[in-house]
């Protein structure tokens, strides 16, 4: 039946370009749309996952409830009350054993890379400028494993600061706002205790003013300007695999009294937006497909009706409802093939197209300053496929069913009267 | 090996209209048979009836001694295919074919396509068309059309030949070649042909024929 089918669909070619058309159009803006959206999705993530560590390890801040302290009472006295419950917060920001941690670490094979940092709020000042900022105190050769600090280092070196002895890497912003320059120094106070003098051996730009305001130092300098040795507040953790974080993060919450977090977890509201993303992405499109989907039905049963003489006389010939069937369905089918293959094509080269375009400068920054960046994933042009070729055969079941049912008796006898 | 019908009757619609009532017919193989009568009469009904594509209310019609009604759907199908060659009043070509492509439509539900090619052509020579055979329908006049039509029923060699006013919208000459080509089928290869006409002229051709009136066979 293919060829009669085939047959029908060139004799209105019209007709038949105006219905590929509509599938054609829903499936090129799957893809584009689809590319664009995962594109981005995915440079979001490759930021979210390189350039932070995939697991934080941090202490846990306790906030104090009326029954925090119960346990600590020697007599457990119901009828005792307190004039005043206890409240507020245990201070309690450090990690207080973290060679445990790093024992336990340094054992696992699935962590790439492992940095234990302590960040405290201090004061920098540089002549007459004073900013207030935090300094993050790390091990920089384990600090480069586990971020990717040293790409975005513009001047000097991070490495520098492992020789210890007061040196300090500072970002783009802190080092406007101080007008400070490599090599010179920077007076850094915490409290009240004196200030102490820090080398700047290196200057780093994300491009994101945050990170960009604040500084790195070695980890054993900053302990000693907190007066906290040995301790830190916040270990990071690079996996071999990222995507098992959240997984590991689980396993290893129940093993100290620390808060253990995935990247996805720190996260957790962009993946919010991607699934509202999601369901625009499938609403927009589908709904082009949809109104695809019901030209082919519309003009699949006007074809049957102008066809009923074709029916009846096929079927005098001996061709069996089954065949009749596949006349009409063949030719959603083909319509819906053709309208998905050149769609798919298309939108491919749309996609081709638009990664050749500059970027658009989001929240992150693309350092590079390079192109846009389109998701070529598989899984788009299979689903746009799907979509499409699902639209297009449930668009043709029931035209289809309606010409299987015909009786050629029926048709003779009405286009004798 | 025969058409019979036995006690045959048939009501369609709703309300219930009777359009036959009580035939009793057998057309032995190799007849010419035409049915004539007044319009409404029940002769279209009728043919329909004996070549299976419409079912009797009640009584049964046999076609080579097996009941219409008991067969299967594929072995009807079959039958249709090998046995039967239908030519209507308007010749019910596919508009998208060409004339051999519309004569080869039967031999091509059976993939006999390549086997059944020179009769057709044959048969489109015999019937004047030569030359023609790569024309749409609608690059043919009425009488070539419907030419094509009985070629298109001829191209399986069938049985039978049920024809319903095959010459009603044709003019004189071009009814009389339909008619001459029926005959000749009917002597020269000893097919059954079963003709509906209400040209009373043609109807002496045959050599049997029916005369309805209200449905039933006087
Ligand atoms: N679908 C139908 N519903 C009701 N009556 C019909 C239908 N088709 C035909 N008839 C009636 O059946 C009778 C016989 O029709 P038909 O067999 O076509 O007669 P003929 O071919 O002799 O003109 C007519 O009276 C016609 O009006
Ligand atoms: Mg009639």
């Amino acid at each position: 039946m293919i060829f009669l089918a085939f047959r029908y669909l060139f004799s209105k070619k019209k007709q038949t370009f105006f219905t590929i058309l509509g599938i054609f159009f829903g499936t090129v803006a799957f893809v584009g749309i689809s590319g664009l959206m995962l594109g981005f999705r995915g440079y979001i993530i490759d930021q979210l996952v390189n350039n932070d560590a995939h697991i934080h390890i941090e202490s846990r801040e306790e906030f104090l409830s009326q029954h925090s302290l119960d346990q600590s009472i020697k007599f457990p006295a119901l009828h005792v009350f307190w004039i005043q419950p206890p409240s507020g917060r245990k201070d309690n920001a450090l990690i207080e054993n973290p060679q445990q941690w790093y024992y336990r670490l340094k054992s696992d094979k699935r962590v790439a890379a492992f940095s234990g940092q302590l960040t405290a709020g201090v004061v920098f000042s540089v002549g007459k400028s004073n900013v207030s900022s935090s300094l993050t105190g790390c091990d920089p050769y384990a600090q480069v494993k586990v971020s990717t600090i040293s790409k975005h280092v513009i001047e000097g070196r991070f490495e520098d600061l492992a020789t210890g002895g007061n040196r300090i890497a500072i970002g783009e912003q802190l080092q406007k706002r101080l007008g400070v320059h490599l090599y010179q120094n920077v007076l850094v106070s915490l409290a009240d205790r004196p200030a102490t003098p820090f080398k700047v051996v290196a200057i780093y730009k994300f491009g994101n003013n945050n990170a960009d305001s604040q500084a790195y130092s070695s980890l054993a300098d900053v302990q000693k300007v907190n007066n906290t040795l040995n301790k830190v507040n916040v270990i990071a953790v690079k996996l071999v695999d990222f995507s098992q974080a959240s997984f590991i993060a689980k396993t290893w919450g129940h093993f100290g009294l620390e808060k253990v977090e995935s990247w996805d977890e720190i996260n957790g509201s962009i993946f919010n937006v991607f699934a509202i993303q999601d369901f625009i992405r499938f609403m927009s499109t589908g709904s082009i497909i949809l109104v695809a989907g019901f030209g082919i039905f519309n003009v699949l049963n006007m074809t049957v009706m102008q066809k009923r003489k074709d029916v009846a006389i096929l079927r005098s010939m001996g061709y069996t409802d089954g065949d009749i069937l596949q006349l009409f369905f063949l030719q959603g089918l083909m319509v819906g093939l053709m309208g998905t293959m050149t769609g798919l094509l298309v939108g491919f080269l749309v996609c081709k197209y638009a990664s050749t375009l500059p970027a658009v400068h989001g929240p992150i920054d693309s350092g590079a300053g390079g192109t846009m960046q389109i998701s070529f994933a598989n899984g788009i042009y299979i689903q746009a496929a799907i979509l499409s070729m699902m639209s297009a055969i449930i668009s043709s079941i029931q035209p289809a069913r309606t010409a299987e049912k015909l009786t050629p008796i029926e048709i003779i006898r009405a286009g004798a009267e | 090996m025969a058409i019979n019908l036995v006690n045959v009757g048939k009501v369609i619609g709703n309300p219930q209209t009777r359009i036959l009532n009580n035939i009793n017919l057998t057309i032995a193989d190799g007849e010419f048979v035409s049915f004539v009568g007044r319009s409404g009469s029940g002769k279209s009904t009728l043919l329909y009836l004996l070549s299976s594509l419409d079912i009797a209310s009640e009584g049964f019609v046999e076609i080579d001694g097996m009941k219409v009604s008991d067969l299967k759907p594929d072995d009807l199908y079959q039958f249709r295919n090998l046995k039967m060659g239908f030519i209507f009043q308007f010749h019910y070509l596919l508009a998208e074919l060409t004339a051999l492509e519309n004569i080869l439509m039967p031999a091509r539900k059976t993939n006999q396509m390549k086997q059944k090619e020179g009769y057709a052509l044959d048969l489109l020579n015999q019937f004047g068309l030569k030359g023609k055979e790569k024309r749409l329908p609608r690059q043919l006049s009425g009488g070539e059309q419907q030419r094509v039509a009985i070629a298109r029923a001829l191209i399986m060699k069938p049985k039978y030949i049920f024809a319903d006013e095959p010459t009603g919208a044709l003019d004189s000459v071009n009814a009389k070649i339909v008619i001459d080509i029926m005959t000749r089928v009917n002597q020269e290869q000893g097919t059954t042909v079963i003709m509906v006409t209400h040209d009373a002229g043609f109807a002496q051709l045959a050599r049997k024929q029916i005369h309805l009136v209200d449905g039933k066979i006087v």
